[in-house]
């Protein structure tokens, strides 16, 4: 599993490291409306009713961005638990939980797409 | 004092001639402040993985129709979603403040041809990049525009 | 010589570790009357050379260029003949640096560090050397300019004391040895760079440092090696995306 790892790490790097470029370039706007302005009633009327939402999550530009939203901080997610774990636990269960922690960011991802192409 | 690192750590493979004590650190090493604050880092990891999962509940809103994302966006008014979302938004400008600081550094000084803009360009683009992207969410989920 | 000023007494609680007689280290106690000038070195020789002669340390050149005396002071990895007792107060403890196994009381087991180093093939490696009639190399400072920081490392270990990822992963090259092979790979004479950029992508995986910076923290030479290290992930995906694409001559 460590040399399963080891073949994949230049990827999951650059999935990481886009994910914490990309990720927090994206969060703050997003959480700010999307997930605390809209719910607390702080947005002007409509911002984000469902006909909006739909409005703007359903292009292709808005797809894309919410994609990125779910699945770059996965990886980000994935890579930095994996490193706290070993911090925290040591090496000795680092392929399995590595390998645990980048699977759901696999399988996440794939929902994602699976998610918006379903907008 | 000291407490043990991993009993490996910096262990040759082939053995000396005596018999060593195993490797320790300093009882502050983990709970130092420079330390507490990496490990802190790290710790965004956890809520990353977190927010993009949500955020996945907000795709599938989106897919399932009005009563379901209105329902969504009701679930979030709940103190717990309010709360996990206020420290999302502060992690994310913790790990966004610390990664730019370091960013400058991890680029080397040529890849081929192409050589990076000076630290302080560097700083400049990625926080106007992020303030600006800000911008436009804000605006463009805020009901401002279109 | 003349007299500085007035000594201070001061309790130096030092790591102890004989293999033949103690299961596991211990510290010992020593009051030492301080000069106010003393490094951290002067004290420890003061001790061995007035109090204790089976006290058992590493230092050379006693001017932080040789790299011989690190040692962990009140739990910060530090060159003790670069580290000034003005900083400190009455008690100082003196470890051996953290993260290496222990040979004898302040000084540790380097064969693991020096396996680390020799990993990284730290000299210049060209397909077929120049002739002797055609030249130097030439290089230009600008080109000097993109590795010289990398090339000022002493070798002191501090870096190792501080990582967090060395003191749980014991694969992990570490920030010393990986410096060193971005040193070369940055260097314009130098064709080994995919070669070593498969050795960061090996078992001592450079993707295993998680940026903590400590190592960059406690380098008293300034070489950076945070900026190394990270510096040699893009530059190990890049050889990596590349490699699909380019032919590498073996």
């Amino acid at each position: 599993m460590k040399a399963l790892l080891l073949r994949f790490e230049p990827i999951i790097w650059l999935l990481f490291g886009a994910g914490i470029m990309v990720g927090t370039l994206l969060l703050p706007g997003y959480l700010m409306t999307v997930t605390l302005g809209a719910p607390l009633g702080l947005l002007p009327e409509g911002a984000l009713s469902f006909a909006r939402a739909h409005m703007i999550f359903s292009s292709p530009l808005g797809r894309l961005v919410l994609l990125a939203i779910i699945a770059l901080p996965l990886w980000k997610g994935a890579h930095h638990t994996r490193a706290l774990a070993v911090d925290m636990l040591g090496h000795h269960s680092d392929a399995l939980i590595g390998s645990l922690l980048y699977a759901i960011a696999a399988i996440g991802s794939v929902l994602g797409i699976l998610a918006v192409l379903a907008i | 004092m000291a407490r043990p690192s991993d009993p490996q750590a910096m262990t040759p493979r082939k053995p000396g001639s005596t018999r060593t004590a195993p490797p320790q650190v300093p009882d502050d090493f983990w709970t130092q402040p420079r330390m507490r604050t990496y490990l802190l880092f790290d710790a965004t990891g956890i809520v990353y993985l977190l927010v993009g999962l949500v955020a996945l509940r907000v795709a599938w809103a989106l897919a399932g129709g009005a009563p379901v994302w209105d329902a969504l966006l009701r679930s979030f008014a709940s103190p717990g979603y309010v709360i996990f979302h206020v420290l999302a938004l502060i992690s994310a400008i913790f790990v966004g403040v610390r990664f730019f600081r370091l960013f400058p550094k991890a680029q080397p000084a040529q890849i081929g041809p192409v050589k990076p803009p000076p630290p302080a360009v560097l700083h400049a683009v990625l926080y106007a990049a992020w303030g600006g992207i800000t911008l436009v969410l804000l605006a463009v989920f805020g009901g401002i525009w279109p | 010589m003349a007299d500085s000023g007035e000594l201070r007494k001061r309790t130096f609680v030092v790591t102890r570790f004989d293999p033949d007689k103690d299961q596991v280290p211990k510290t010992q106690s020593y009051e030492v009357p301080c000069r106010p000038e003393w490094k951290v070195l002067d004290a420890l020789n003061y001790i061995k050379d007035e109090i204790d002669p089976t006290l058992s340390h590493r230092w050379s050149c006693r001017m932080a260029v040789c790299g011989s005396c690190g040692m962990n002071v009140n739990g910060t990895p530090k060159l003790t003949c670069k580290t000034s007792l003005a900083e400190y107060g009455d008690t100082v403890e003196v470890a051996p640096l953290a993260n290496f196994p222990i040979i004898r009381d302040l000084v540790i087991e380097m064969d693991g560090f020096m396996e680390k180093f020799k990993a990284v093939k730290p000299w210049v490696i060209v397909a077929k050397e120049k002739a002797a009639e055609e030249g130097t190399y030439r290089q230009s400072p600008e080109q000097l300019a993109a590795f010289k920081q990398f090339s000022m490392c002493i070798n002191c270990m501090l870096c190792y004391a501080a990582c967090p990822v060395v003191a749980q992963e014991p694969d992990f090259l570490g920030p010393a040895a990986i410096a060193l092979g971005h040193r070369y790979n940055m260097d314009s004479r130098d064709e080994g760079a995919s070669e070593r950029n498969e050795i960061f992508r090996g078992e001592g995986t450079v993707f295993s440092c998680s940026y903590a910076n400590e190592c960059s923290e406690v380098c008293p030479k300034h070489v950076d090696p945070a900026a190394a290290i990270n510096q040699s992930k893009l530059l190990a995906v890049i050889d990596w995306a590349t490699s699909f694409v380019v032919k590498r001559e073996k």
